[in-house]
């Protein structure tokens, strides 16, 4: 549909009331990371709207063509920043797709690991925000002060809590710390917790209820004609997840169950997340106890991963290993390749094609909630102007992700 | 097992196909932009590709056509991939024109919008085809290699005050005034 | 042709040729540090080392070895076939040759490379050859092993002062006599010779001597690492920064083919290259013409003078249209410059001789030269040919019959292209015009003397064509922007020409280019040819 924007004189001071147009954001607090909601409402109902994102539109993938294969990380992470070690992990494959290597197992499981934690924060962040912005504002605190514990690991663990750009083409940037196990665990115990307590508040409340369910709702033709993936296309009863339908790492060998909703509306998008958040700790679970405590986290290829330090400054081999990699970057061979991972939104892929030196030719980021957000229009057009929150709540547009 | 798409779609579409591959085990075949649409169809229907997953361009400059339309299809049921390509466009990056799939998958509607706005490839019959991740001001194709990365675009200006001196935020000197490779396609015509 | 197997490829040789001289031709890179296809063959780095399969019958020679048996963690005799330098072996109909795609020749290339890197320095950071360094690279293709030795390495003399082009640096030396050999075969000056053994050997100056010949810097570009460091480039710039621009070295009337290496983020030029030309330098070129590159920064003119004060480029054009306008063709003379480009060249005798309708066209430069029996040539302009070439029937005359035509009263105003004079006693004549516009890339005599002052972009900064001694056009192609106000010549010249009202519309080079075309002569040769 064409553009809605009107430039209106302010001498016109008679608003036409009916159709009344409306500009919601890009500056809105309900917009999460700005997005320009332009609707034409009849009364509270929406009979026309035009969404339009990028304002947040960074440049990444352009970016990404002036540097080696190792700096896109920072980029990637800053794409879905609720969590940046799904990118981390979903980049680094990508890259060892083309190059052929595998990491070692234990690489494998503390990936893994960090991955199911960057997702618990993520489905906190949405669900969290979903509730605060229908009224419930405690338990949004509580689901951000247990983000804040999954934070305090990645900051152990890397060094940063959000943006830590910290895989690597073949490995992880450093080894976990030595109380990771016993770190993760308590935060998982800690996150359940909080949890139930969440439940019990939210999941009992008329007026919750009467907000999410049935509002929102989109058949399962459009939600895979429109490419959802992920939480959303599950809340309509696809049941397809990466982890299970074509498993990486090694999510083949740990036990989870993929929560599928029926209804298609907020209250199930909501609910496959929070499930969802269950299932993620029941892997952590499984991984911590399978985690070997020794071992390599780097593959042992010389093309790809940086020579330890001391190696550097002492013999000619490391010295030529670390400029070679630094210098001219990762010669990943020419060609393309698509890898796509489970990202906390759906299914998240890199197109990556490259020309066989170490400058990325094309960097395509394949961000699941861009399509997710695409079909927005879909979800709201026949709503009430206050159902516009929860439903842009439970599709979880990241706009770092969105518009990159 | 993957590797009968590819079969099936040479047999169906014997001179639209114009090569196929699997590297790294991506099933690809590039196809004659003509038959663009007729392949998708085929494709959605005959071989169950219910979700376009993603709609991208590549750009090599140093060859004609230059841009490379790169489509991935997913069937969810069959549990299969595959990826069409097809080459439109001339050296300047004119008459880069292939049909529209938002008649096939909703999901092409946004990528194309996307497509056009950063490569300048026209989807014709495309319902809507404006710019959606840049300002409709904008001044050219932001992921083609001859844009430069540092190019300051036109300020929109403010409404209703006049004669405000709007600063870029970054001046030409300021920021990573460089890349590793600089594709400018003509260092100027003298 | 004949032709041989290398690695399942055909690859035709003429008789006599080496397999690598045979592969390079082809495409195909056989590794390698002491052989140089301009040099003798040394075979003394046994880097290029390839198999070559025994003929149908024949067993291949085996030489027994120790070889690591990890199950019994020890040595146990074992036998290889005995690899052959394929920068020796002459290549055979019918040969198959296994490069990359023999196992014993990728363990053989990975021990070289561990040898030569044993006692290397870890000077990386600090050497310029990083980034175009045959050790990093082949480290990276056929090594990728760490270092097993746990000694010290051999410690011998950095930083030895050889001339006033050249240090060396012992330590990073691989002594593949690369440098030794060219002085020997290409100079005729045996000033580099080898000393001590095994470990120890190093390259030494002939008694008395210092590395001085006209060619010094050739031994700095043939060194395949970085112990022969050029003086001029040291600690300049990373190479990694820095683009090549195919050109031609303007030194001289050889014309030698050259890449200008430059940095694009700030439109500097660092250091000449040579680039292969059999037919005209084949892989060489002299110190001054390397060193040629300076003359892009130094000495420029970059704005423009009217009557010695400095003035904007669209006054000046004003300017010298005043100068020029009702001037008698007769008292009208033409300078034409043996240092600039054809198309410059074009366009101001376009100028001068077709609208403003003088006869009288002179030809200035720089002032002969020493020339030698192995590159360098006496007239030291690039494009001398070009310009006798553009006047077609009526060669140009000399600068001092210019002098003499401006003693004489019949010459009072001049266009002149270039600042040098040919001749350095005759400069003083230009004093007596009335009105000279010269159109210059640097300060020197003819822009001294001149009214109206023009700048002109140097050959770096835009492309065009010059015509070497032979007759050869090359193509010379634009390297960094215009330097200040300057702009290329043919453009200043049109600009000229649009003020004093001719019809004169060049835009591009192009059409410069096509509007030249049934005047230039000799057809554009352009230089192909890989790096040794």
């Amino acid at each position: 549909m064409e553009p809605l924007d009107r430039d209106l004189d302010e001498t016109e001071i008679e608003l036409a009331a009916e159709p009344m147009l409306i500009n919601v954001g890009p500056s809105h607090p309900a917009m999460h990371g700005t997005v320009r909601v332009v609707m034409e409402l009849s009364g509270e109902t929406i009979e026309r709207c035009d969404v339009q994102v990028g304002y947040l539109h960074r440049g990444f993938e352009k970016m990404c063509e002036r540097g080696t294969w190792t700096q896109v990380y920072p980029y990637v992470d800053r794409c879905n920043y609720v969590s940046p070690m799904l990118n981390n992990v979903g980049f680094s494959l990508a890259c060892e797709k083309m190059l052929g290597i595998e990491v070692p197992e234990r690489c494998q499981w503390y990936r893994m690991i960090l991955g199911e934690l960057a997702r618990l924060s993520d489905h906190l962040t949405c669900d969290g925000a979903m509730a605060m912005e229908l009224g419930a504002f405690t338990p949004f605190l509580w689901m951000v002060k247990a983000r804040e514990l999954v934070w305090d690991v990645m900051e152990e663990e890397t060094g940063a809590r959000l943006t830590h750009s910290f895989g690597r083409v073949g490995g992880m940037a450093a080894p976990p710390t030595p109380g990771f196990k016993e770190h993760v665990r308590a935060v998982v115990d800690q996150i359940r917790h909080v949890m139930d307590e969440v439940k019990r508040l939210l999941l009992g409340n008329r007026i919750f209820l009467d907000r999410l369910e049935g509002v929102g709702v989109i058949s399962v033709d459009d939600a895979v004609s429109l490419g959802w993936t992920g939480p959303a296309l599950r809340a309509a009863g696809v049941p397809y997840d990466v982890r299970k339908s074509y498993p990486y790492l090694k999510y083949g060998e740990v036990d989870f169950d993929v929560p599928v909703g029926s209804a298609s509306d907020c209250y199930d998008r909501f609910m496959v997340r929070i499930e969802e958040m269950e299932q993620s700790a029941r892997i952590i679970d499984q991984c911590l106890e399978r985690m070997p405590d020794e071992g390599p986290i780097n593959a042992d290829d010389p093309r790809v991963v940086l020579p330890p330090k001391d190696e550097v400054y002492t013999t000619i081999e490391g010295t030529i290993r670390h400029f070679k990699i630094v210098m001219e970057g990762l010669k990943l061979p020419a060609g393309e390749v698509y890898s796509f991972t489970e990202g906390g939104n759906g299914e998240l892929g890199f197109y990556l094609v490259s020309d066989g030196s170490g400058t990325p030719w094309r960097v395509r980021i394949r961000p699941p909630c861009f399509y997710v957000t695409g079909g927005l229009e879909r979800v709201i057009t026949g709503q009430m102007v206050a159902d516009v929150v929860p439903c842009f709540g439970s599709l979880n547009m990241i706009g770092g992700e969105c518009d990159r | 097992m993957a590797k009968a798409l590819l079969q099936l779609i040479q047999l169906e579409f014997p001179d639209a196909v114009l090569e196929t591959h699997s590297q790294h085990g991506d099933d690809t075949v590039v196809v004659d932009p003509g038959a663009w649409k007729a392949v998708a169809r085929f494709c959605k229907e005959q071989l169950a590709m219910e979700m376009l997953a993603d709609l991208t361009c590549v750009d090599w400059p140093h060859r004609e056509p230059r841009f490379d339309v790169v489509a991935h299809l997913h069937s969810l049921s069959k549990g299969q991939r595959l990826r069409l390509k097809a080459r439109v466009g001339d050296a300047e990056g004119e008459h880069a024109a292939i049909d529209s799939l938002t008649e096939l998958w909703a999901s092409a509607n946004w990528a194309e919008r996307e497509a056009w706005d950063m490569f300048g490839v026209v989807f014709t019959d495309h319902p809507d085809l404006r710019r959606i991740l840049t300002y409709p001001e904008f001044v050219g194709h932001a992921l083609r290699k001859d844009y430069p990365a540092d190019r300051i675009q036109p300020l929109v200006p403010y409404r209703e005050v006049e004669n405000i001196e709007k600063l870029p935020p970054f001046d030409h000197h300021e920021g990573m005034s460089f890349g590793r490779q600089t594709h400018l396609a003509s260092r100027g015509d003298d | 042709m004949p032709s041989f197997k290398l690695d399942g490829q055909d690859i035709p040789f003429e008789p006599g040729e080496t397999i690598i001289a045979a592969a390079r031709r082809a495409g195909v890179d056989i590794p390698h540090y002491c052989w140089h296809p301009g040099l003798s063959v040394a075979a003394n780095c046994r880097m290029c080392l390839v198999e070559v399969l025994p003929p149908a019958g024949r067993k291949a020679m085996m030489l027994d070895v120790l070889e690591w048996d990890a199950d019994k963690q020890d040595y146990v005799p074992a036998k290889k076939p005995k690899l052959v330098p394929s920068c020796q072996q002459a290549a055979g109909e019918g040969m198959e040759v296994a490069s990359s795609s023999s196992e014993h020749v990728a363990r053989a290339r990975g021990a070289v490379q561990e040898l030569l890197l044993l006692n290397h320095p870890v000077d990386c950071p600090i050497c310029d050859q990083a980034g175009e360094c045959r050790l990093q690279d082949y480290w990276l293709e056929h090594q990728g092993t760490k270092k097993r030795m746990h000694d010290e390495i051999v410690h011998k003399p950095k930083g030895v002062v050889f001339g006033p082009t050249i240090v060396y640096d012992a330590e990073r030396c691989i002594v593949c006599t690369r440098c030794v050999r060219f002085c020997e075969e290409v100079v005729k000056d045996p000033v580099l010779e080898k000393r001590e053994r095994g470990n120890l050997s190093e390259i030494t100056l002939a008694p008395g001597r210092e590395l001085d010949h006209g060619y010094t810097l050739m031994t700095e570009h043939v060194c395949p690492v970085g112990a022969l460091t050029a003086r001029d480039f040291r600690f300049k710039a990373r190479v990694w920064f820095l683009r090549s621009a195919p050109s031609v070295c303007m030194g001289c009337a050889t014309g030698c083919n050259a890449y200008l290496d430059f940095d694009p983020r700030d439109d500097t030029v660092y250091r000449h290259r040579p680039r292969e030309n059999m037919a005209v330098n084949q892989y060489w070129m002299c110190d001054e013409g390397m060193l040629d590159y300076r003359r892009v920064h130094e000495g420029r003119l970059l704005a423009a003078r009217v009557r010695g004060k400095k003035a904007t480029l669209g006054d000046a054009l004003e300017k010298a249209a005043g100068v020029l306008s009702g001037v008698d063709p007769e008292r009208l003379g033409v300078v034409l410059s043996a240092q600039h480009s054809n198309e410059d060249n074009f366009a101001l005798l376009r100028l001068g001789r077709d609208y403003l309708g003088t006869g009288h066209i002179y030809v200035s430069g720089r002032a002969e030269g020493l020339g030698d029996q192995v590159l360098k040539h006496a007239d030291k302009n690039p494009n001398a040919a070009g310009v006798t070439a553009l006047c077609t029937s009526t060669p140009p005359k000399t600068f001092a019959e210019l002098a003499k035509d401006i003693h004489d009263g019949r010459i009072t105003h001049v266009i002149a292209l270039g600042s040098y004079s040919s001749d350095a006693t005759k400069t003083e004549a230009l004093g007596k015009l009335q009105g000279l516009v010269t159109l210059a890339t640097r300060e020197g005599p003819v822009a001294k003397h001149a009214t109206v002052v023009l700048p002109v972009s140097s050959w770096a900064e835009c492309d065009g064509t010059f015509v070497n001694a032979k007759g050869m056009a090359q193509e010379s192609e634009k390297a960094i922007t215009p330097r200040g106000d300057s702009l290329p010549g043919w453009k200043l010249v049109a600009a000229l020409a649009k003020q004093l009202g001719l019809p004169m519309a060049w835009t591009k080079l192009a059409q410069v280019r096509k509007a030249m075309a049934p005047e230039a002569g000799a057809t554009v040769a352009h230089a192909t040819g890989a790096e040794a």
